[in-house]
């Protein structure tokens, strides 16, 4: 993209006529628009959940709090054990994430490293499951998980965290860059399999764990469905699906602490994804261009 | 394939007595696999096969499992329900395209052009899809009630309220909607790619031969992405006909059965019904259509590639 010179579809010269420059103003004036729509609901969620409850009810609704009410806040923290659900969502992401990373972590090196016999029967059975719509087999997926024993334990999400022909597909294509020397050398110098996985494989993959850590965060972090289905004591729901069963399905709530908790909610997955945007963005690029 | 460094067996080798050789020396290769293929028969392969099975069953979680044959199938194609469900995925999935299917095309082509603030555009756009699904539910909630800021907006402008969840006319447009805001973020950053590889010489070349800026956009831009839009096309397609949570969460397939998709009606069937047999039969035929529709997409991918 260096080499390239300094303009898009239009040039500078084009922004020069009149009707030109009439057309890109709406165009500005309607990303504006845009960002606007974007970022209104996340702001309104914030400064609802400032507000006294009354001030949340009036309508025409005004977008600033009268008074700033940070005790909402406190409020909300222990309207339901937050604290609790939070746990249980770390546990199953970090329970996930080191599933991914040793299940799949370890196939996709075999499937890209070392060339097994066969290797390409067992990439292909992997890779046949991406294109079977998870909702055809979600209810037998539960009977399923009925059958093994599995409901109402983390187990029930750690043991199929290893099933995901997607994440196994990015750290296939991901190992399969790394060059080969560097495990030649190594099996030359009289390194084994695992060895050559934990000394050379596992440093260099950083970037990929990370993508991954980032995706099966949010994951665990969002998703509400499953987990309620699976899970039937409270001190094991998840922190998403407490609040879909605490909060969103509350009949008599003030509104003002509703917006509390769910600003409090949208807050990491905001704050990873500031804190990693170029990292993120990127990475959702490239898992289109790859398909 | 063929990289070197690869340690290939000659073929004269794989005589029987080197049988237990090749393992010994591939010991490891298939150690690193085998968890692999057991959690993916455990959990994938195994509820797959077990669901083309139970779909011909009675589930009973107590009494055990009888087999009806096609009592299932035959349940599924007399329940209005079904046809209601199918009509209202596809009316859900026309609205998205509809609504949603067209605004990342051109909003990836439009910040494409801006000179300045570009980063900023990217990243506001991209917010909503990493608001968590049960708060993006609570906030649209409150966006689309009677005394909420949309309504506001309209009888600032002098037109009556119109409760968008409630009213059956309304309640599938207003999760249409809702899920635009919130997932098209991230559709518009993978058109941005597209439209910023696409070489800016070609933009100078037909500048020069007195090509507007319109049939720029037509005769380069949209041509060079039109690959990826089939493609997104059809992963909305498979994506759409499935939906089932904001219609769970938001209205529980209401009002009046206006948002009961097909995929909530297996939701449904299941866990309000307890008929987990006709749940899965349900979804065997979901699997049937959707193969379809996805060896439809591969034949189109390979005449792309035969052009």
């Amino acid at each position: 993209m260096s080499k390239q010179p300094e303009r898009g579809i239009l040039s500078d010269s084009d922004l020069k006529k009149p009707l030109n420059r009439v057309v890109y103003g709406l165009m500005v004036f309607g990303i504006l628009v845009m960002i606007v729509t974007m970022l209104y609901p996340i702001l309104m969620t914030m400064f609802n959940g400032l507000k006294t409850n009354q001030e949340v009810n009036t309508f025409p609704p005004h977008f600033f709090p009268e008074t700033w009410n940070w005790s909402n806040f406190k409020e909300g923290w222990e309207y339901i054990d937050l604290p609790m659900f939070l746990k249980n969502t770390l546990f199953v992401f970090v329970g996930n994430l080191v599933m991914t990373i040793f299940v799949l972590g370890l196939a996709s090196f075999s499937i890209s490293r070392l060339k097994v016999p066969y290797h390409r029967a067992i990439y292909f059975f992997i890779l046949m499951t991406l294109f079977i719509p998870a909702s055809s087999y979600m209810i037998p997926n539960f009977v399923n998980l009925k059958d093994l024993g599995l409901l109402n334990t983390f187990w029930a999400f750690w043991l199929p965290a290893g099933a995901s022909a997607y994440y196994f597909l990015l750290m296939k294509n991901f190992f399969d860059g790394i060059h080969p020397e560097i495990f030649e050398a190594a099996r030359i110098d009289g390194a084994s399999e695992i060895n050559s996985y934990i000394r050379i494989a596992v440093p260099l993959s950083v970037p990929i764990f990370a993508t991954l850590a980032i995706f099966i965060f949010s994951g665990a972090w969002n998703d509400w469905f499953w987990p309620s289905l699976v899970l039937h004591s409270e001190e094991k729901y998840t922190l998403a699906t407490a609040i879909y069963k605490y909060v969103i399905n509350a009949r008599s709530m003030d509104n003002s602490i509703k917006f509390a908790i769910l600003f409090m909610v949208m807050v990491p997955p905001i704050f990873v994804f500031l804190v990693f945007q170029r990292f993120i963005m990127r990475s959702v690029s490239l898992s289109a261009v790859k398909g | 394939m063929g990289e070197p460094g690869l340690v290939r067996q000659p073929a004269s080798e794989s005589q029987s007595s080197k049988r237990r050789g090749v393992f010994k020396k591939h010991f490891w290769g298939y150690m690193f696999l085998l968890p692999a293929v057991v959690i993916f028969i455990l959990f994938l392969w195994v509820p797959i096969a077990k669901g083309a099975l139970y779909s011909f069953y009675e589930i009973d979680f107590v009494n055990g499992n009888t087999f009806v044959g096609l009592d299932n199938y035959v349940r599924v194609f007399h329940d209005p329900d079904v046809w209601t469900a199918i009509k209202n995925t596809l009316y859900y999935m026309l609205l998205t395209v509809i609504i949603g299917f067209w605004v990342p095309i051109v909003a990836s082509i439009a910040i494409s052009e801006l000179r300045r603030f570009q980063g900023f555009a990217r990243i506001a756009a991209y917010l909503p899809f990493v608001v968590p699904g049960v708060v993006l539910y609570g906030m649209w909630r409150w966006m689309y009630d009677p005394v909420g800021p949309i309504n506001g907006l309209l009888s600032s402008l002098g037109v009556d309220p119109v409760s968008f969840i409630s009213d059956s006319r309304w309640s599938m447009v207003a999760i249409v909607f809702m899920e635009t805001w919130q997932q098209f973020g991230s559709a518009m950053l993978i058109y941005l790619a597209g439209v910023l590889s696409i070489p800016r010489d070609w933009y100078e070349a037909a500048e020069i031969d007195g090509a507007g800026v319109w049939s720029r956009i037509r005769h380069i831009t949209l041509p060079s992405m039109r690959s990826l839009i089939i493609l997104m096309f059809i992963l909305q397609v498979i994506g759409t006909s499935q939906a089932y949570q904001s219609q769970l969460a938001l209205l529980d397939g209401g009002p009046n059965n206006a948002t009961l998709t097909y995929a909530l009606l297996i939701v449904k069937y299941a866990f309000t019904r307890l008929d987990y047999g006709t749940a899965t039969a349900l979804g065997m035929l979901m699997f049937i259509v959707l193969s379809l529709v996805g060896l439809l997409q591969y034949k189109l991918n390979k005449e792309e590639y035969e052009r």
